[in-house]
C-alpha cells in the first residue's frame, strides 16, 4: 500500500476541480475502496421490496466486488448474507433467486437459517462412533457473515459497518422528498438490463452526476425535448456533497434559444423529426413537467428517471477497469395496460440498447481508455460551474456535483485534500 | 405441418430473406434493414433473464418501419459508438406454416472486431420470425431476438 501514501499530496487542487487519472486505473486504490468504500460506513443498494413480496424470497445482489443474498424471512423481516458458507467458504446459495426458508451448503450440506444461524451439521457426532466435531463445537457461534439491513420507501440498503448511520438520516433531508416523489405509489419490476462497460465504475458515477454533458454527447434527446441545457435544471446535494439530484424540467423554452446554444455544433439538427414519434405519444405519471432526475446515492446507486422510465441502476464494480450497470425497470402496480405498455416503448431510451443511455457506456469506455494512456499525475479538469465552494446550482451548465462526490470519496477514502473542511 | 411439406420454392424464399438480412447488417447497409419488414412489422430484443422471469420490458421494441427508419438515422447521424465490424453466424433455419406465412427460428452469434482487427465474441441468441409473402415479397411482420448473452458488452448500437 506504499504507494496509496503518496496519494493524498496528489489532489492538486483542495477544491476537487483537478482529479488525478490514477484514481482509475491503480490497483491499490480498488483494493481500498473495496475496504473503505464497500466495508466502510455506507450504505450499498441491494434491491426493491417488490423483489421479495413472500417469506423466503431471496436474491442475490452484490456489495462492492462481494456477492450477498438479501432474503425476506419467515417473519416477513428483511436479512442479508454473504453468499460464503461458514465451513469452508463455498458460495452458499447457487441460483440468483428463489424462495426458501434455510440454505444448504452443496459441498458438506451445512445448514443454515434465514438469519444466518447454524441449523444442522451433517456427521457433528461422527459415524459409528468415530470421527466428528470436536464435543466444544458450538453451531451457535459458527452462522453467517450478515449485513446490516435498512430499507427506504421501497428501497433496501445494506452494510457490513456498525458505525454507518441510519438509512433515513444516510440519505438526509435533501435527498428523501424526491425518493418520496418517485415512490408515492407502490412499484413493480418491469425488468431487468445488464451492461458490462469497459471502464472503472467511478466513470459512471462522473458520467451521471455531469448534466454538462447530457445536451452535448446525447443529440438525440436534445433534439426531441427530453433534454435541453435551457430547460429549467437544478443541482442538489446532501450536506456530504456524496448524493446528488440533477433535476430538469420543460418549461417551454423557445426553440431560437436552443439554435443559439448550439450554434457551432454540427450534430444539433433543428430539422430533424421522426417517422414514428408514438414513442413520445405517451402520458407523464406525475403532473410536475420533470422530464428528467437522476439521483446517485454514494457510493454506487443510481436512480432515475428519463420522461416516463424509472429505473434503479446499481453500478457493480468487476476489477479496475469494468462495471456491470444492472437495471431494475420499474413500473407501479396497478397502473393499466396503456400506462405499461407506455413504458414498454420508452424502454427505447433507456438500457444497453436505449437511445440516451447507449452513449453513456461508450463515454465510459473513451474515458477509460484515454485515461490509460495518461502520466499518472495528469488530472481532469473539473470547473463547469466554478471553483471553490461546492454548493447547490440552479444550471445544468454546471460539474459541481462530481466535485461533491470527490470531496465525499476523498473523505470516505481517507485520502482528503490539503485544507478542505471536512 | 412438417417441414417437409413445405415447398422448395418457398423454404429457398424464406432462406434468402434471412440472409438479405444478415447481408444488410454484416454489410453496413443499414438503410436496407427497416425495408425487410412489414410497414406495421414489429422488431423486438429481448434477454432471455427477462424471458425467464416473464418479464415484460424488451431492450429494443419497434413496431414500425418509421421506428426501424429512426435507429438507422440516429445510428448514422447522432448516437455516438465504437466504430466496428460485424459478422453474424446464423443456423439453418426450422420453417413451419404455409399459405403465405411462416414461422421460422435459428440460432445466431455475432462477432465483432475493431477497426484494428481484434473480434470478440459480441451476442449469442435466437431469432423468432414471423413472415409473410406480400407483393413485394417476403418481409418480416415480427422478428423477436432473444438475447442469451443479455450481459451486453458495453452497448447495443446497430440491430441485433
Amino acid at each position: 500500500m506504499a504507494d496509496l501514501d503518496a496519494l493524498p499530496q496528489q489532489w492538486p487542487t483542495d477544491d476537487f476541480t483537478r482529479i488525478p487519472y490514477r484514481l482509475f486505473r491503480d490497483e491499490a486504490v480498488y483494493r481500498r475502496e473495496q475496504q473503505r468504500l464497500f466495508a466502510g460506513p455506507h450504505w450499498n443498494y441491494l434491491c426493491i421490496e417488490a423483489e421479495l413480496p413472500a417469506p423466503g424470497d431471496f436474491l442475490v445482489s452484490y456489495v462492492g466486488e462481494r456477492q450477498v443474498v438479501v432474503q425476506r424471512t419467515e417473519d416477513g423481516e428483511i436479512t442479508a448474507f454473504l453468499n460464503s458458507c461458514a465451513h469452508r467458504g463455498a458460495q452458499l446459495v447457487r441460483c440468483l433467486r428463489g424462495n426458501a426458508t434455510s440454505h444448504t451448503c452443496a459441498y458438506h450440506q451445512w445448514c443454515f437459517g434465514t438469519h444466518g444461524e447454524l441449523i444442522g451439521v451433517p456427521q457433528q457426532r461422527g459415524v459409528k462412533g468415530a470421527g466428528g466435531m470436536p464435543k466444544d463445537f458450538d453451531k451457535q457461534s459458527h452462522g453467517l457473515r450478515m449485513l446490516r439491513v435498512e430499507s427506504y420507501k421501497g428501497l433496501i440498503f445494506a452494510t457490513f459497518s456498525e458505525e454507518a448511520p441510519s438509512i433515513y438520516d444516510y440519505l438526509g433531508p435533501s435527498i428523501r422528498p424526491e425518493i418520496d416523489r418517485i415512490f408515492d405509489r407502490p412499484v413493480k419490476v418491469l425488468g431487468y438490463y445488464r451492461q458490462l462497460v469497459p471502464a472503472n465504475w467511478k466513470l459512471y458515477l462522473e458520467n451521471v452526476k455531469d448534466p454538462y454533458h447530457a445536451g452535448l454527447l446525447h443529440l438525440f434527446h436534445v433534439t426531441f425535448g427530453i433534454y435541453r441545457p435551457t430547460m429549467s435544471g437544478r443541482v442538489t446535494m446532501d450536506s456530504t456533497k456524496g448524493h446528488s439530484i440533477l433535476r430538469t424540467a420543460d418549461i417551454g423554452e423557445e426553440n431560437a434559444e436552443v439554435t443559439s446554444v448550439y450554434a457551432g455544433i454540427d450534430k444539433y439538427r433543428e430539422d430533424y423529426r421522426l417517422n414514428d414519434p408514438s414513442l413520445f405519444d405517451v402520458a407523464p405519471d406525475y403532473d410536475d413537467r420533470v422530464t428528467n432526475m437522476i439521483m446517485t446515492i454514494f457510493p454506487n446507486l443510481m436512480l432515475g428517471q428519463v420522461a416516463n422510465t424509472f429505473q434503479t441502476r446499481h453500478v457493480r464494480p468487476k476489477g479496475l477497469r469494468e462495471f456491470e450497470l444492472y437495471w431494475t425497470y420499474l413500473g407501479f402496480e396497478g397502473e393499466d395496460a396503456e400506462a405499461t405498455e407506455g413504458k414498454l416503448r420508452q424502454s427505447n431510451f433507456i438500457g444497453p440498447a436505449g437511445y440516451i443511455s447507449l452513449e453513456d457506456g461508450e463515454a465510459g469506455r473513451l474515458v477509460q481508455i484515454g485515461v490509460d494512456r495518461r502520466d499518472p499525475e495528469d488530472c481532469s479538469i473539473v470547473q463547469m460551474g466554478g471553483r471553490g465552494p461546492i454548493e447547490d446550482q440552479d444550471t445544468l451548465a454546471t460539474e459541481v456535483a462530481l466535485r461533491g462526490f470527490w470531496k465525499h470519496y476523498a473523505e470516505a477514502m481517507d485520502m482528503p485534500a490539503a485544507g478542505i473542511a471536512t | 405441418m412438417s417441414v417437409a411439406a413445405i415447398p422448395a420454392d418457398r423454404r429457398l424464399a424464406v432462406e434468402a430473406l434471412l440472409d438479405d438480412y444478415v447481408q444488410a447488417l454484416d454489410g453496413d447497409r443499414l438503410e436496407d434493414w427497416p425495408e425487410l419488414f412489414l410497414e406495421d412489422g414489429l422488431y423486438k430484443v429481448v434477454s432471455r433473464e427477462n424471458v425467464a422471469l416473464g418479464l415484460p420490458a424488451p431492450l429494443v421494441y419497434y413496431y414500425s418501419r418509421g421506428m426501424m427508419r429512426d435507429r438507422v438515422t440516429a445510428i448514422r447521424d447522432a448516437l455516438t459508438f465504437e466504430p466496428l465490424y460485424i459478422r453474424h453466424l446464423v443456423s439453418g433455419p426450422r420453417i413451419s406454416g404455409g399459405d403465405g406465412a411462416w414461422n421460422a427460428r435459428s440460432n445466431f452469434a455475432i462477432f465483432q472486431t475493431s477497426e484494428e482487427g481484434r473480434t470478440r465474441r459480441y451476442a449469442v441468441g435466437e431469432y423468432c420470425d414471423r413472415i409473410v409473402d406480400t407483393r413485394q415479397g417476403l418481409r418480416f411482420a415480427e422478428r423477436i431476438v432473444t438475447l442469451d448473452s443479455f450481459a451486453v458488452y458495453n452497448l447495443i448500437a446497430v440491430p441485433l
